[in-house]
């Protein structure tokens, strides 16, 4: 009974995938207005409308999910329960603004920008630090050839880039940002290329495992 | 008027032709693949990290199921799968955060399933699959306090990442965690080259499930890969090559 409800699932997830997929590669001037064509095509969009609501139900239940996580922590004062406390109050605050004065209203905007946007823009500016310090770091970690390229790479191109580094308009400012154009252009797009080639053959056959059930991330039972 | 893009059609065909076959000869012959650090070295932390009852962290990205990036993340769910089997029975097992909420049910369901293979339901919990925040700098900011009150020695991010993947890995570096990190983004991958001690370059993402699990179908679709690289390789020189010529396709 369970391989069956199993190899029931495999095979409703296989179809609709296959369906789906098919949809990519056939062209049509339009979409007919009756016939087997039309049904499949109507059955297709209807399938894709599902997954965007499917996702948008998820988004709500991964949100009872992370309730649930910092709740536990608070009713069991495991380590770092304050945060969690701290969570559960803005959750709920956000919540019942949102709800009274709906997701636009001035109330509601005052937490986006004055806690969420500065808190994710000062993040974006500490990442320019992180990036800075972890390549001295990479030297020391990983002192071999390739990291001395990719930081030399990468102080050229800073050079050839960065404001007030060296003096405007001059021959150096000429040669950098010659250099500069050379190594984003041509030797960086290649490589890029290359490693794009390979990610794009990754990412179609893992969708093909998962289209023929060799991967089952619905559950594997 | 009704247009069939048939070359598409055939390297779709192709491909599953390969995996096919390649998963046929798999019963006889085992492949051999070049060794890739990353994985290796996971092993250890992994047997390190149960030993000393520390816990395993698995990021799947900020990407969602519907999205374009959904790829790694799936890849990366195949090496859950496995790290989850071998650290049910750890005092502490692992969790698993993502910024999406579809991800964090298919990840629960990863964590069922390799808890039910392991004997070990009874151990499952759905809390240990969670989404952390639904955008890229939220999920980020809830990670420090996750690293420290979790007891978390080893970090691992396998997903869709963006700048944030930079932030996320440096998190683990500072908590002296042992950190892999890869994803499909081609600039990500250089900002994860600088800041995780042990980072994945290109399609070694997507070699997890052939790495750790051994599994007949990701051995086979490794194969497969590596032959259609060849043929998109000879594909690219014979074009040069007939271009030289003032041959034009």
């Amino acid at each position: 009974m369970r391989l069956g409800s199993y190899l029931l699932w495999a095979a409703v997830a296989t179809a609709v995938g296959i369906l789906v997929l098919l949809g990519y590669f056939v062209q049509l001037d339009a979409i007919p207005a009756e016939g087997w064509l039309q049904s499949i095509f109507q059955l297709r969009l209807l399938l894709m409308r599902w997954a965007v609501l499917l996702a948008g139900v998820a988004l709500f239940v991964g949100l009872i999910n992370l309730l649930a996580v910092h709740w536990s922590k608070v009713s069991e004062q495991a380590r770092g329960w304050g945060y969690s406390a701290v969570f559960l109050l803005a959750f709920l605050a956000t919540l019942i603004l949102g709800l009274i004065f709906g997701p636009d209203s001035a109330a509601v905007l005052l937490f986006f920008n004055y806690i969420q946007m500065p808190v994710e823009t000062t993040l974006s500016a500490l990442l320019a630090i992180t990036l800075a310090l972890a390549g001295f770091r990479l030297l020391a970690r990983r002192p071999d050839l390739i990291s001395a390229i990719f930081i030399g790479t990468a102080f050229l191109v800073l050079l050839g880039s960065g404001p007030g580094l060296i003096p405007s308009g001059g021959m150096l400012d000429s040669f950098f940002g010659g250099l500069r154009n050379w190594l984003a252009q041509v030797s960086a797009a290649g490589g890029a290329r290359g490693i794009l080639l390979g990610v794009a053959l990754g990412s179609i056959m893992t969708g093909l495992r998962v289209l023929l059930a060799l991967d089952r991330p619905y559950g594997d039972e | 008027m009704m247009g069939l893009d048939f070359l598409g059609l055939t390297v779709l065909a192709l491909m599953i032709i390969l995996l096919v076959i390649y998963l046929a000869m798999g019963k006889r012959q085992a492949p051999i693949f070049r060794e890739i650090p990353a994985f290796e070295a996971l092993k250890g932390a992994i047997e390190r990290a149960v030993e000393a009852g520390e816990r395993v962290h698995f990021s799947l990205g900020t990407g969602s199921v519907i999205g374009t990036d959904v790829a790694p993340a799936l890849a990366g769910l195949a090496t859950l799968a496995e790290i989850a089997r071998v650290t049910s029975l750890s005092d502490r097992p692992a969790v698993v955060t993502t910024g999406d909420g579809a991800m964090a049910i298919l990840a629960q369901d990863t964590l069922r399933s390799a808890y039910t293979q392991a004997g070990a339901l009874d151990r499952y919990r759905p809390i240990a699959a969670r989404m952390l925040g639904p955008t890229p700098f939220s999920y980020v900011a809830s990670l420090p306090t996750l690293l420290s009150s979790e007891d978390v020695s080893v970090h691992i991010l396998l997903g869709a990442f963006g700048a944030e993947g930079a932030l996320a890995a440096d998190f683990g570096e500072r908590q002296n965690c042992f950190v892999m990190a890869g994803t499909d983004d081609v600039q990500s991958q250089a900002l994860l080259y600088a800041t995780a001690a042990h980072p994945l370059i290109g399609e070694e993402i997507f070699a997890g499930g052939a790495y750790l699990r051994r599994d007949r179908a990701h051995l086979a679709s490794l194969r497969v890969q590596d032959a259609m690289r060849l043929i998109l390789i000879l594909g690219i020189l014979l074009e040069a090559l007939l271009g030289l010529l003032g041959v034009d396709l």
